[in-house]
């Protein structure tokens, strides 16, 4: 059972800074946006375009080249790329939702839509080939008691060094107290002297930036996929959920534990030969934290029935 | 009865969508008409049952595949057939009709068991935990080998239904030359929709019907009424529920082999799509909504095939997709109400 630690530690992370995107993005706007997962995978594709040798010849209906740029540029290339993108999202499609006061319900079901739009054209235009960054192979080591390669214990170490800054800044900033009143209330906020659009704006793109590096971490352990974040989308929920929707800290607390439940329920007696249900038991998890403690681990208390 | 313009101008779009299939198939219209009017018919009755859910209750249910999971497999299982890697027979089974009540019913249990804790949770949580839950139940098929025949899936069960089939069917299907199975199936999925429909409407007008559309508008009124209120909205989730379990059956009697696959988080979208196309909180709607909804996606895939001559067939079958999702969007934008729906009885915010 131990012997997954390793891997829990890796997926929580990916899980982690995910969570802590989706959560800041529903804190400030109320938005539970099922796109997020395609943020996280443009992360991966965007970094396989700019890194991956000029020969390469599979993105883009095999008909483009990848741009062979350096692997650590190529990363904060993909991250800039989707701040952009989630920019984009907000000036051109949820600010006018939210300017012409479309329920919370219906932007949900919008946000699905854009979901299966973006994913697709993910494969229409990337191809639906697994495919892996141009980085050399590594053996696994031991640290302390878990097993993992030296590249990934580095995502580890970056991960969690680039939460604690962004959480940090969310806490003693400016910006960041400025977050929690549009949070709290836009009209008030707005009042108060606060820009809530530039605010939200500025929480699409942190929060897109935040997701885009998850989605670099995921291919980095894994490998490139169109659906990559579809697939793990819910485990983000699950991570969000137990940590206590909104909250940040939680959020990060909540998708370790969630990554590493997953990993670990792997070694379960009754798991044996059903490696394939392991997401199950997060999901499981998430239901019933919802049904019991709705607010999650570190959540305040707020009506959700 | 007064017929409105809204009900017009849907026939017409009906028509001209079913005209347009002629026009753009010079060849083999007939055959290309069969099966996109099979899955239109099986898809509507799925649409039907979300919106009962959605449009009458206003309850944010994002599994609806798993509701049709569950009729599926239960049915199926119930009856003689084959399954799993060695294709282990198991000849002995229940007729059709008896596995198939069977099915319904497991589908409104399902339907309860999921409602009894979920049901108290706000919109968007209810949504996340619906479609938590059709993950674990796909999940849990596909993993349960020894039951369901896991990722080998079911095989040799359409005889089923097929050997009910009247004579008429094969003379017909015979002089407009297309599957006279697949002809059966369809026939079958649009009388189950006339039969709902109809029972749909009877139950619109009656008390109870008014008591679930006040829930939708004011839940704390309906309770003030003396009404049960968490109680009514179990029941349009068991209603729904046995409504997507018949389709369910009907979906895998037109593929002849039953996968887990297909009961993926796409499966509840595409009736989203088709639902809110339709016009949320009717009846009817789904029906129209449905037709049209499978000619864009029939003729998708061939405009996919001229545009994109790189594409494999991977690809290819993702333009569809590429177009539900946008057609969602649009219409979540631009006509919430769909074609025939009413705006003020769309539930659109957080209650």
């Amino acid at each position: 059972m131990l012997d997954q630690l390793g891997n829990g530690l890796l997926l929580g992370i990916i899980i982690s800074v995910a969570s802590v995107a989706l959560s800041l993005l529903y804190g400030v706007t109320r938005i539970v946006n099922f796109a997020h997962g395609e943020i996280i995978a443009l992360g991966a594709i965007m970094t396989l375009f700019f890194s991956s040798p000029v020969d390469y010849r599979v993105l883009f209906l095999d008909k483009y080249s990848p741009l062979g740029y350096n692997f650590a540029l190529s990363c904060i290339l993909a991250v800039i790329v989707c701040g952009l993108f989630g920019a984009l999202l907000e000036v051109c499609l949820f600010r006018p939702l939210r300017k012409g006061n479309v329920g919370n319900i219906a932007v949900l079901v919008v946000t699905i839509g854009l979901s299966i739009f973006i994913r697709h054209l993910y494969l229409l235009f990337a191809t639906g080939k697994v495919q892996d960054f141009p980085l050399e192979l590594q053996r696994r080591q031991t640290y302390l008691f878990f097993d993992m390669t030296p590249r990934n214990l580095n995502v580890l170490i970056a991960g969690i060094v680039v939460m604690l800054i962004f959480g940090f800044l969310l806490t003693y900033t400016r910006l960041g107290k400025a977050m929690r009143a549009v949070r709290d209330s836009e009209e008030l906020s707005s009042v108060s002297g606060i820009n809530s659009d530039n605010i939200i704006l500025i929480t699409w793109i942190s929060s897109s930036m935040l997701a885009g590096l998850a989605g670099i971490f995921q291919a980095i352990i894994n490998d490139v996929r169109w659906n990559m974040g579809f697939l793990i989308l819910l485990l983000i929920f699950a991570g969000t959920v137990l940590g206590g929707i909104g909250t940040s800290f939680g959020a990060m607390v909540g998708g370790f534990l969630i990554g590493i439940l997953v990993q670990v329920s792997v070694g379960l007696p009754f798991m044996e030969g059903h490696t394939e249900a392991k997401n199950a038991v997060a999901l499981a998890i998430m239901i019933l934290i919802l049904l019991f403690r709705p607010q999650g681990i570190f959540g305040q208390k707020e009506r959700i029935s | 009865m007064k017929i409105s313009n809204k009900f017009l101008f849907a026939v017409f779009l009906t028509g001209f969508s079913i005209y347009l299939v002629f026009a753009l198939n010079p060849e083999g219209a007939s055959r290309i008409l069969l099966n996109l009017l099979t899955f239109a018919g099986i898809y509507g009755l799925s649409a039907i049952g979300l919106n009962v859910h959605f449009g009458w209750t206003g309850l944010l249910n994002f599994g609806h595949a798993s509701f049709m999971g569950v009729g599926a497999y239960v049915t199926l299982l119930l009856m003689p057939h084959a399954a799993g890697r060695e294709g282990e027979i198991t000849s002995t089974g229940l007729p059709f009709i008896v596995a198939l009540i069977i099915g319904i019913l497991s589908a409104a249990l399902f339907g309860l068991l999921l409602g009894l804790p979920a049901i108290r949770l706000r919109g968007d949580y209810l949504a996340i935990v619906t479609i938590a839950a059709a993950e674990i139940f796909r999940l849990l098929v596909r993993d349960l080998e020894s039951i369901t025949g896991g990722v080998y899936g079911i095989i040799n069960y359409t005889e089923n239904l097929q050997k009910y089939r009247p004579n008429f069917i094969n003379n017909f299907s015979e002089s407009l030359e297309f599957s006279p199975s697949q002809a059966w199936v369809c026939l079958v999925a649009w009388v189950s929709i006339l039969f709902t429909v109809l029972f749909l409407k009877r139950l619109n007008n009656s008390p109870w019907g008014r008591a679930l559309r006040a829930v939708r508008e004011d839940e704390d009124a309906v309770r003030a009424m003396g009404k049960n209120a968490v109680w009514l909205k179990l029941q349009s989730f068991m209603l729904g529920a046995g409504i997507a379990g018949l389709s369910g059956v009907l979906l895998a009697f037109n593929y002849g082999s039953l996968e887990t696959t297909v009961f993926v988080p796409l499966l509840t979208f595409y009736v989203w799509a088709i639902m809110i196309l339709g016009g949320v909180g009717t009846i009817t709607g789904p029906i129209f909504g449905s037709i049209i909804f499978w000619v864009i996606i029939s003729e998708t895939d061939r405009l996919a095939f001229i545009l994109f001559e790189n594409a494999n067939g991977q690809q290819l079958a993702g333009v569809r997709f590429l177009l539900v999702g946008l057609l969602i969007m649009a219409l979540m934008i631009f006509r919430p109400s769909g074609l025939l729906g009413k705006k003020e009885e769309l539930l659109l915010d957080v209650k």
